[in-house]
């Protein structure tokens, strides 16, 4: 199969899936909604406090929602032996990891999107300008949590203990996803001028594509059989 | 049996870990006892002869690690993959001295524990891929993969490190503006020499426990895997003779 | 075994000397007197006392090195003259150490060099932090090395396999 169907098709077959069970999306959005909850009562914030800490709490969030959409990414290919057969099919297995990475990146989307009114209507945020290049922030970073996490992924669940070892592997090789989204957060919802935290995305992106380029190349040894 | 570079670490090892023992001793003479002491820091300053070489002995080890992983995916040896696994238990070991004794220079000249400065935030974060990295080896069956993916988590770990440290560099200049001098001790000629020596001794001593872990693991392995097989050949005889027709195979 | 046991007593045995000579080094160089014993021993010989720069005592010009303070200790204030290379470490209330000798005529400590508090002990707690762990590690590594070793050549494990097939046929 040529390289951009293979691409397609695992996308697809996770979108299917997921319309079919809707489990992956509505146990992120409940979780998050559930994180949401527990900041606002931990933080007694009013306007101005919650402009400082928002930024913060959206990825503290958005990051644990994110962990739990990876992880279950690849423990749904256990049943079946679906992950076996990813393993010994003659695809490219670069082609599967963009599949993979893709459907995650986009169930992480979604995600943020539905919550992200969430917190403006919880934290009493003024966002309307800003809102593409919020959208902007949240795909770059999102992205560079996905890459390798989508990895990780793939790299924990044929081990033991795997919900504890994906959070435990990817937060610390996250830690400058995590600095750089905040404060380029933090800035578009100040409504500062882009110059300002512009390096912040370029960060991001380098490190998009980085870890995309060296993930898609690790993860031939990691479904190697 | 026992395989060629084990060997040559066999035959060599006596001569590194010698002179890294003679170089950390007479470092100590000289940090210790022969050195000034520094006009601003006073005597706090000796405590940098055995900081800085834990630190730098630390990044050589991952170093080590990185270019090991490398190794192992090209030849897939089994060795490589003992060297690397040793190579990241010493650099664990070594950056959390190194963050210890840093600490414990911090506190009387710059008068806090920790500050996130971004060599420290970095060589925190080091230190978790590395404890990481001995969590994941220990949670995979098989030794074949487990080599594979503790590779390839290693080279992801050592391509986030800069980024890391650029990341933290500028979140810091943002939000904490430099309240006490971070300035470097000024070196002198009778101060770089006991650095020095106490460098190369660290290094060295680095290489022989490198030797000699990657011995331990490699040997380990062994005795459990020829143990498991002579097990497994005396439950096979037991078994085809006391009832031969349940796995003959023709 | 025996080997192992060797090397490291002979490695404990220098660092116990290197310990002793740090320490001999130390208490002759750095043992400082307080202002108290200066008024009582009245000593002749070059010396290092520590002691509190008395709040609103220090005059003189600190950029080209002269200064004139008192230096507390707990009950006696010592008056110290200061000349010598400009002093970055010299304010007020702050506990230092000056090197110099007691002028018998005028009761006055002439000192030409200053230095901060040695806190010795703390650093050689702070080589013991990142030594000792590191010794105890290696030691551990070596022991396990020469066990394994000797459990290979004891349990016979690597002699030739081909008679024990040649058996079970």
């Amino acid at each position: 199969m040529p390289f951009f169907n293979v691409i397609r098709w695992v996308a697809w077959k996770d979108l299917i899936s997921e319309v079919r069970s809707r489990e992956t999306i509505s146990s992120m959005f409940f979780f998050a909604l559930i994180v949401i909850l527990v900041f606002s009562f931990s933080f007694s914030m009013d306007q101005a406090a919650a402009r400082e800490l928002i930024a913060g709490i959206i990825w503290v969030a958005f990051a644990f929602t994110g962990i739990i959409g990876l992880g279950k990414s690849f423990s749904a290919e256990l049943q079946n032996d679906c992950l076996e057969h990813l393993q010994i099919s003659p695809a490219s297995k670069g082609a599967i990891y963009l599949g993979k990475l893709a459907a995650n990146l986009l169930f992480m989307l979604i995600v943020e999107v539905i919550l992200f009114p969430m917190f403006v209507i919880f934290f009493n945020l003024d966002v309307v300008e800003e809102l593409p290049l919020l959208l902007l922030i949240f795909a770059l970073a999102t992205l560079g949590l996905s890459t390798v996490g989508t990895l990780f992924s793939a790299m924990t669940v044929q081990i033991r203990a795997r919900e504890v070892m994906l959070p435990i592997l990817l937060l610390p090789l996250a830690v400058p996803v995590m600095i750089a989204a905040v404060e380029a957060t933090r800035g578009a919802l100040h409504g500062d001028p882009v110059s300002l935290y512009g390096n912040w995305l370029r960060l991001l992106a380098v490190f998009d594509i980085v870890f995309t380029v060296l993930s898609f190349w690790a993860f031939e040894w990691i479904m190697d059989t | 049996m026992i395989s060629a570079l084990i060997k040559w670490m066999q035959r060599y090892e006596g001569w590194v870990g010698a002179g890294g023992g003679l170089c950390i001793l007479a470092g100590l003479y000289l940090g210790l006892v022969a050195s000034p002491p520094d006009y601003y820091q006073g005597e706090v300053v000796r405590i940098m002869y055995v900081h800085v070489p834990l630190v730098q002995t630390g990044m050589l080890a991952y170093s080590t690690l990185f270019i090991g992983s490398l190794w192992y995916l090209w030849k897939r040896d089994p060795i490589v993959d003992n060297l690397c696994h040793a190579a990241a238990g010493i650099s664990a070991f070594f950056t959390a001295l190194g963050l210890i004794t840093g600490s414990i220079w911090a506190k009387p000249t710059w008068n806090t524990w920790w500050t996130w400065d971004a060599r420290l935030v970095s060589f925190a974060v080091m230190f978790l891929i590395l404890v990481g990295y001995l969590m994941l080896r220990t949670f995979v069956d098989d030794p074949e993969r487990e080599a594979r993916y503790a590779a390839v988590l290693a080279i992801v770990g050592f391509v986030d490190l800069p980024i890391v440290h650029f990341s933290v560099e500028w979140w810091r200049t943002l939000h904490q503006p430099l309240s006490f001098s971070m300035r470097g001790v000024s070196m002198s000629k009778p101060m770089l020499i006991p650095l020095g020596i106490m460098t190369v001794g660290f290094s060295l001593t680095f290489f022989y426990m490198l030797m000699v872990r990657t011995q331990m693991l490699y040997l380990d392995h062994l005795l459990t895997a020829k143990k498991g097989r002579l097990l497994s050949q005396a439950h096979l005889s037991s078994d085809v003779g006391s009832s031969p027709s349940s796995l003959s195979t023709p | 075994m025996t080997g192992l046991y060797l090397r490291w007593s002979a490695l404990v045995i220098a660092a116990v000397v290197i310990a002793a000579l740090a320490s001999r080094y130390f208490e002759q160089n750095l043992t400082s007197l307080t202002p108290e014993e200066i008024v009582s021993l009245q000593p002749t010989r070059v010396v290092r006392v520590i002691g509190l720069v008395k709040g609103g005592t220090l005059r003189g010009d600190l950029d080209s090195g002269h200064a004139s303070f008192e230096l507390a200790g707990r009950q006696e204030a010592l008056p110290v003259e200061y000349d010598g290379p400009p002093p970055e470490n010299l304010r007020e209330l702050k506990t230092l150490v000056v090197i110099g000798s007691l002028d018998p005529s005028s009761g006055t400590f002439l000192a030409h060099e200053l230095a901060l508090v040695t806190n010795y002990g703390y650093v050689v707690g702070a080589y013991l932090i990142g030594l000792l762990p590191l010794a105890i590690f290696l030691f551990g590594m070596e022991r396990k090395v020469t066990f394994l070793y000797r459990e290979i050549k004891e349990s016979k494990l690597y002699e030739p396999e081909t008679a024990h097939h040649v058996d079970t046929r």
